[in-house]
């Protein structure tokens, strides 16, 4: 999500004559989200029929259907989805808790955080799945090595985003505090920290685009479950329909935790405080 | 009148020694836990080791081999994502109902990229170098072209009348305020897709490739090579590290902060 | 009674190209008494934010000496209140949320706070905003309540950095008067710094006039006009024309000995 400095906005006053039910239909956000997604469909559907590709390559939307019902049936896929989900449950909890105290903590010392950038741009460098090998090595093909990857992915670009974000806090808002009696701590829990928020929740996504790549990377190499897992198994039995339906599973699984996490999150903080401005491609 | 002893070299020295210093007491700090816990090297390796591991890659050839294969569908992949999303990224930006239509399916799009199509793409294209050319381009495609497109959309409305009332032809028109326009925005995105792109380059070929850094840390793996898994991860730390910047530094310090525009949402 | 005492104020620094050692502010000295509004005047570039940032304690003296309330500066503190020019409001707080801001730092009781805020709130008129927060506030609003949050905290002198300067000029006019009504009810001390010889005229009762660089003061000038003070009355009278013409004259003069012409903006 890309968002801007806000600058105040004022709400301009509606004419009070209601628009017809079309356009306030076309209006809504719902409509605007996943209204372009009905003739995507439709032309995967029709690209399908038409067979332009061989039916081994690609598969229309009734198939993939067909599958969900099959494999929701034999109790594979809510088994699957669920290990996925407890693996990013753990990643992301794991990671916040490490990566958020520690990103505040390299911010406020100068000291430190002049020796850790390097380090921590360094790490941040190599890319999360070159891990999985050493930690394959360490732990086994394990649930533990599939978490030490995922925390590592959001750790970092956390890490990076918070120091980032307590760099931007104007130093006016800081030196007010400070002349209204804020000491020391009272300037970083009631300035630094809400301050540093929108460049923590862009860390925040950030990390979890990272780590939910690497989640399916890793699914994918260590192989005992996972959506990740199904979408490959089903690639060297060459089940098209079931790969189709592992990558429309991770499509709405993302949009159900941006929907239903993330999106929320900063709609309370960032943006109730206008501090950043949701940048919609239609304004 | 201290400020005046420091030498013009020398405040080049200063920021360079700030950023090596730290990750050499960093091996430092490696060696010293290593040799004094007296870790096996199928667990941790010894710096020496890694050493040693990068020193026999580079004398067998087997470095030259991965490192070029890595960085051939790297820049390929960079290449055809530049060629294909930018024209098609501006051309959807100029239009407010195409931007208004493309806008949630790309954000769909940029979030699914890169390694997710990892099964397919082995499907379409067989194990092998296509494949991993495909993610490549795939992880980058979506957040270029997204970016691309919301830079256009960010163009001041008076800099695009302007631009018309001198009599600016429609390609000059992209050539000359389209593509600069958007490139705080291009930038942006490049970052992100670049991100994406060397996540997936390193998945495709662990997963489908019998070449480049991404096989060589795998097949090391298998053998509990750990001297060797540790010197390809430092090659590819490096390599992000000198991506980052030989391309992305220079092409923001040259463009975006140049003109004194700032990036958007990094 | 002098609540702010400033003597022999120096600042110098060392310029980052050149190296050289620069004197921005030289033997400054003013006071402000209690209940007393002054207003730094100076052309631009010259040190009157400097002077400011001193005094709030953001900035250290190179020489002289800060004295509030008989105790001599150090750091910032609740005894100095600053408005600025750019709000510095605290954008994750409700206008509510921002004038009890420094009465939580020290401590004040929730059911005193609470009343404060509200009489203050109301003072600059701002009831029935106290739930908004600073992005939906009008930027004159904005800038009343950062007024609010100084005055909440009952500093001993107010600080105000060009408050004004960011504001369209209908509006300026309005809250210069909305200022002026405040000081005269609750005769709050104010340090003003601005670089509008006419709104420091309007709202001050005296005139520190600055220097271009190295700033010293150039002359301190009474405002001879009596309280409460409205635009369209003092526009009127001669007096006060005939003090911001002395103003003019003296920030002239400096154009002169400066030999250039950007003195005033």
């Amino acid at each position: 999500m890309t968002t801007v400095s806000a600058k105040p906005v004022r709400t301009t006053a509606r004419p009070p004559r209601p628009a017809p039910l079309w356009r306030r239909l076309v209006r809504t956000g719902t409509f605007r989200t996943l209204g372009p997604f009905v003739p995507v469909i439709a032309l995967w559907w029709l690209v399908a029929a038409l067979e332009v590709f061989p039916e081994s390559f690609f598969v229309g939307p009734p198939e993939v259907v067909d599958k969900l019902g099959e494999l929701l049936e034999k109790g594979i896929l809510p088994g699957y989805l669920s290990d996925s989900l407890t693996r990013l449950g753990y990643g992301v909890g794991f990671g916040l808790l490490i990566g958020l105290p520690l990103g505040y903590a390299v911010a406020m010392l100068p000291r430190l955080r002049r020796f850790c950038w390097p380090i921590l741009l360094f790490f941040q460098a190599i890319a999360d799945i070159a891990w999985l090998p050493i930690v394959i090595v360490w732990f086994g093909f394990s649930l533990t090595s599939v978490t030490f990857v995922l925390v590592y992915t959001i750790v970092f670009p956390l890490m990076l985003s918070v120091v980032a974000g307590v760099e931007q806090v104007p130093r006016e808002l800081i030196r007010a505090a400070r002349s209204l009696g804020a000491g020391r701590w009272r300037v970083f829990l009631e300035v630094i920290v809400p301050g540093a928020l929108p460049s923590v929740a862009g860390g925040i996504r950030t990390g979890l685009g990272y780590g939910w790549r690497a989640l399916v990377a890793a699914e994918i190499i260590v192989g005992t479950s996972g959506v990740g897992f199904m979408m490959f198994d089903a690639r060297r039995v060459g089940d098209i329909s079931q790969v189709f339906l592992g990558m429309a599973v991770l499509g709405a699984l993302w949009y159900a935790l941006d929907a239903l996490i993330l999106a929320p999150f900063e709609r309370a903080t960032v943006e109730r405080w206008g501090m950043v401005r949701r940048l919609e491609a239609d304004g | 009148m201290t400020a005046q002893s420091v030498k013009p070299g020398a405040r080049r020295v200063g920021p360079a020694l700030w950023f090596v210093g730290p990750l050499a007491v960093l091996v430092a700090v490696w060696a010293v836990a290593v040799a004094a816990a007296g870790t096996p090297m199928r667990v941790f390796p010894q710096v020496g080791d890694v050493a040693a591991a990068i020193g026999d890659m580079a004398s067998s050839g087997d470095l030259f081999r991965h490192l070029g294969a890595s960085l051939r569908r790297m820049g390929l992949g960079i290449v055809l994502a530049l060629v294909t999303a930018l024209p098609f990224g501006i051309a959807l930006g100029s239009s407010r109902l195409l931007s208004a239509f493309f806008a949630p399916l790309l954000r769909f799009s940029v979030a699914l990229a890169g390694i997710a199509w990892i099964p397919v793409a082995t499907l379409w294209f067989g194990y092998g170098d296509r494949a991993v050319i495909f993610i490549v381009w795939n992880a980058m495609f979506f957040a270029l072209t997204y970016n691309a497109m919301l830079g256009v959309r960010q163009i001041p409305l008076q800099l695009l009348r302007a631009a018309r009332s001198m009599g600016t032809s429609r390609t000059r028109m992209f050539t000359e305020v389209l593509l600069p326009g958007a490139l705080p925005s291009i930038v942006t995105g490049l970052r992100v897709g670049l991100g994406y792109g060397w996540r997936g380059l390193v998945a495709a070929e662990i997963i489908a490739s019998d070449a480049g850094l991404g096989y060589a840390l795998f097949q090391a793996q298998k053998y509990f090579r750990t001297d060797v898994i540790i010197a390809s991860m430092v090659i590819i730390g490096v390599l992000w590290l000198l991506m980052d910047r030989l391309l992305l530094a220079p092409l923001e310090r040259r463009t975006v902060q140049r003109w004194g525009m700032t990036g958007v949402g990094r | 009674m002098t609540a702010l005492e400033i003597s022999g104020l120096r600042k110098t620094y060392t310029d980052d190209y050149s190296g050289e050692e620069v004197t921005a502010i030289d033997e400054v000295s003013f006071g402000v008494e209690k209940g007393e509004f002054v207003s730094v005047l100076g052309p631009s570039g010259c040190g009157k934010t400097t002077v400011l940032n001193i005094v709030a304690g953001f900035v250290d003296l190179s020489g002289g000496t800060v004295v509030v309330d008989g105790r001599p500066v150090a750091g910032p503190g609740p005894d100095r209140g600053v408005v600025f020019q750019s709000h510095a409001l605290f954008p994750w707080k409700t206008a509510y949320g921002n004038v009890v801001f420094g009465l939580r730092m020290r401590g004040v009781p929730r059911t005193e706070r609470d009343e404060r805020a509200r009489e203050y709130l109301d003072l600059v008129g701002l009831g029935g905003f106290e739930h908004r927060y600073p992005h939906e506030l009008s930027g004159g609003m904005q800038q009343r309540l950062g007024v609010a949050r100084v005055l909440a905290n009952e500093p001993a002198v107010m600080l105000m950095d060009e408050p004004f300067a960011s504001i369209d000029a209908q509006t300026r006019r309005k809250l210069q008067e909305d200022l002026t009504r405040i000081f005269e009810s609750r005769r709050p001390t104010v340090f003003f710094v601005t670089h509008d010889v006419d709104e420091a005229v309007f709202l001050s009762d005296r005139v520190v006039v600055l220097s271009g660089r190295p700033s010293r003061v150039r002359d301190i000038v009474e405002v001879p006009l009596s309280r409460p003070r409205r635009w369209d009355e003092a526009l009127a009278l001669p007096a006060f024309r005939a003090t911001a013409n002395r103003v003019n004259e003296l920030l002239a003069g400096d154009e002169d000995d400066a030999g250039h012409l950007d003195a005033v903006s």
